[in-house]
């Protein structure tokens, strides 16, 4: 629309042809008493509001203040119909001659951005545009008898009665709307300034004082009217020349103060040092943009996020009321952002004169600060870590230390002392050559070595690093739990091949013993039945009966043996029939529980082993007259639990056997727990982990 | 007369087993021990001309029994038997004084007669 963008083709020279009108109008008028003075306010008001208002709408399009400002000059045009002498622009001219009140209003309930944001806003413009119409309809229809000066006044065409009665009723009505609405456009102000951001007050300022003015001269003006003279010349000369004024206030709010201020963006970042660190970049925007919360971000690449001036991570915030944020790209890629007063936005040209000027300054500021984001990220690292770290140069001289536990120190003062001032010169030979190789070779070392801490030994292992040419990094971990650990493992693993010789010893020793003397008592038996065979078959059969028995006992006995080594049933039938047979073999009842879980070859053998070790001690030892056996998964683990009701007081590592299988049961990364209060019965768990 | 034997051994099947395979086939056995302690005062006492010695013995196994009958005044024919394989022990065998080695599943009066004369 041509309108849209060059509203002043249109709206100028249609303005000067409605004051040229107006005018002729109002010094043609037969009953106007002061058709100069009229003309002159007439003509200077209504003009003021629409060249404000023109340069307005020109310099702010998407602002509706200008517009608003050239609809009041209209308005004011618009009340010299009243000025003519035929009846029907006399009787328009004195319905709608009081409009252009309720578009001021509207322009100073909408001002700065030109939009009624509050819905009390809107309702009370409504009621504002309302009331300037209906209000000066009724008094025209019920309205006094009138005489005009010089000559009669025109018709009144909307004319019903003359009657007194309706008259006062019809003033009091419309008298009481508009103090109504005065007093409502007033509280609406007065809460928005206490409201406002001081960016926000700045812009309200000169307007709110045009309003103040006028209102007060408006008020002078009534009390002077009724005397004339000097006075009244004076107060109305005052009245033109505010009126006048009034839009050009206006439209200084509304283009801020950017004439004036642009001299001194220019300052902001000569005045800020050449070399400036982030945040007096940060302190200059704020005085330029007058925002003293003004808040600048850095777009960080590598953690792809805003940091601020410190170089801490900083979430660009939503646009509120109080808070909006201006990006500054280049070339699509973001550099910078700046948090302020959204009533800047207000004022584009000033803060697009300040951020072009910032782009520069943060562009080279991005830097500085991602490097101090690095710097921030890397020290948080150096914090999170457990590690002792000291920074030794290449003879031995501590220059820095990072100790997340200070207990870790072996003395407090660190930092300009010797390695060999503060640790046993063994050690501190130790640490020097291994840091001098990792500076020499630039190959990182490692050594572990102990300490003694009042008593208590504890295992450390250091790392050396080359950082730099003349210096090298020492990163020292304490590795006690580590040790200790794999020193249980180490025994454990130990036990569980000594258990295997000794079961295979055993095991030589109980074939040697049992089955295979059985076997050669048969052989000779059957030797012997041999030789007789002949000469004394009586005998050999004998021989060959009694070989039968001890056969069958050599087979029971491998049998037994067997079973020892593996049993083949939980092979074969798995460890629900495997733990039902133990339990079928025990002297005393055994109740078996949630044995049909599905365990792997290993965890199956293993409780196996830790319910049949049980039972034999129970059987040995625990005079109980109920054992309970119970196998499930619990929590991702299989839980084995032998439980009897007998005296207790069980010591756990008092046999080879229990201990063998903490080592079964731990080669699995579980634990065996064994429970024994004396006279409470004895409880065996063991807890395996199924991954 | 047969010739005289001693048998010693912890397991009174092998024992009796013994007895009865070499009594048949006309040796004399004149006496039985249950350990090396009691072997070596039997064989004193008894003179056997052959003891039949068990290797795996509880308390002093069978070479050092072998031992000391050697050094007896007049030293029997100790054959030492095992229901292992004779290779099992090395050299044991031959270093202890003993005059044989015979696996007791192949115990018979022939075994040993070659023993005897050799």
């Amino acid at each position: 629309m041509i309108l849209s963008r060059r509203p002043w083709l249109f709206f100028g020279p249609a303005a000067v042809f409605a004051g040229a009108a107006a005018v002729a109008l109002t010094l043609s008028s037969d009953h106007e008493e002061h058709p100069a003075f009229t003309t002159v306010l007439l003509l200077f008001v209504s003009m003021s509001f629409v060249i404000a208002g023109l340069i307005g709408w020109l310099r702010r399009p998407s602002n509706r203040t200008g517009m608003l400002m050239v609809a009041v000059g209209y308005g004011v045009l618009a009340t010299s119909l009243y000025e003519a002498n035929a009846a029907v622009p006399y009787t328009i001219g004195t319905v709608f001659g009081s409009v252009f009140i309720a578009i001021f209003l509207h322009l100073l309930l909408a001002y700065p951005s030109g939009r009624l944001l509050s819905r009390w806003g809107r309702t009370l413009i409504v009621a504002a545009y309302a009331t300037a119409v209906l209000a000066p309809l009724l008094d025209a229809m019920f309205a006094q008898e009138q005489t005009c000066k010089p000559h009669a006044c025109p018709d009144n065409l909307v004319l019903v009665s003359h009657d007194h009665a309706a008259h006062t009723i019809t003033t009091a009505l419309s008298t009481t709307a508009a103090v109504l609405l005065f007093a409502g456009a007033f509280w609406l102000l007065v809460g928005r300034w206490r409201r406002a951001t001081p960016a926000m007050r700045r812009q309200l300022r000169p307007v709110y004082l045009a309003g103040g003015l006028s209102v007060v001269l408006l008020a002078v003006g009534f009390i002077v009217t009724p005397f004339s003279g000097v006075g009244n010349t004076i107060v109305s000369v005052a009245l033109i020349v505010t009126f006048t004024a009034v839009p050009f206030l206006f439209l200084a709010g509304l283009l801020g103060t950017t004439l004036a201020r642009s001299a001194g963006v220019g300052t902001i970042f000569s005045a800020v040092p050449e070399r400036a660190s982030p945040g007096e970049v940060q302190e200059g925007l704020r005085a330029a943009l007058r925002d003293p919360t003004a808040e600048v971000a850095y777009w960080y690449e590598e953690g792809e996020h805003y940091v601020d001036v410190d170089g801490n991570r900083f979430d660009l915030p939503p646009d509120t009321r109080s808070r909006v944020v201006t990006r500054l790209d280049y070339a699509d890629s973001p550099v910078a952002a700046i948090v302020h007063d959204p009533a800047l936005r207000e004022e584009p040209e000033l803060l697009e004169a300040i951020t072009s000027a910032a782009r520069i300054a943060l562009e080279r500021d991005k830097l500085l600060v991602e490097v101090k984001a690095r710097a921030e990220r890397y020290r948080a690292v150096l914090q999170a870590m457990p590690d002792l770290m000291f920074r030794i140069s290449r003879d031995g001289t501590y220059r820095g230390f990072n100790a997340p536990n200070p207990r870790d120190l072996l003395s407090e003062v660190v930092v300009g002392r010797k390695v060999h001032d503060r640790l046993p010169k063994m050690l501190a030979d130790r640490f020097l050559e291994a840091g001098q190789a990792a500076v020499d070779r630039g190959t990182p070392q490692m050594i572990e070595y102990e300490l003694d801490f009042s008593g208590e030994t504890r295992n450390y292992e250091a790392r050396f690093a080359a950082s730099g040419e003349d210096e090298f990094l020492m990163i020292v971990r304490e590795i006690t739990d580590r040790k200790r650990q794999q020193e249980e493992l180490e025994a454990s693993r130990a036990r569980i091949v000594a258990a295997g010789d000794e079961e295979r010893r055993k095991l030589e020793r109980n074939l040697h013993d049992g089955a295979q003397q059985r076997l050669v008592s048969l052989s000779l038996s059957l030797r012997l039945a041999q030789g007789r065979i002949r000469s004394n078959p009586g005998g050999a059969e004998e021989l060959l009966e009694a070989s039968r028995e001890e056969l069958t006992q050599a087979l029971e006995e491998l049998r037994e043996l067997a079973r020892g080594i593996h049993p083949a049933v939980l092979t074969d039938r798995g460890l629900e029939a495997a733990l039902e047979a133990l339990a079928a073999r025990a002297p005393l009842p055994v109740e078996i529980r949630g044995a049909s879980c599905d365990l792997s070859a290993q965890v199956e053998a293993a409780a196996y082993y830790v319910v049949s070790e049980a039972l034999a001690n129970v059987t040995k030892y625990a005079q109980a007259s109920a054992v309970e056996v119970t196998v499930e998964r619990r929590n991702g683990r299989a839980v084995v639990e032998v439980a009897d009701d007998g005296i207790g007081g069980a010591d756990p590592l008092r046999g080879s056997g229990l201990r063998g299988l903490a080592d079964r049961v731990a080669s699995l990364n579980g634990k065996l727990d064994v429970e024994s209060p004396p006279g409470s019965g004895t409880c065996v768990r063991a807890e395996i982990p199924l991954e | 007369m047969g010739v005289t034997v001693l048998i010693v051994d912890d397991h009174p099947s092998f024992r009796a087993s013994a007895r009865t395979l070499l009594e048949a086939e006309g040796y004399d056995v004149v006496g039985e021990a249950e350990n090396g302690e009691t072997a070596v005062g039997a064989a004193r006492k008894l003179q056997p001309d052959l003891v039949l010695l068990d290797v795996q013995l509880p308390g002093i196994d069978g070479f050092a029994v072998a031992d000391q009958l050697r050094k007896l005044e007049d030293p029997p024919i100790v054959i030492l038997t095992s229901s292992r394989d004779g290779a099992d022990y090395g050299p044991c065998i031959g270093e202890c004084g003993a005059h044989g080695f015979v696996p007791k599943a192949d115990l018979s009066g022939a075994a040993i007669a070659a023993f005897l004369v050799a």
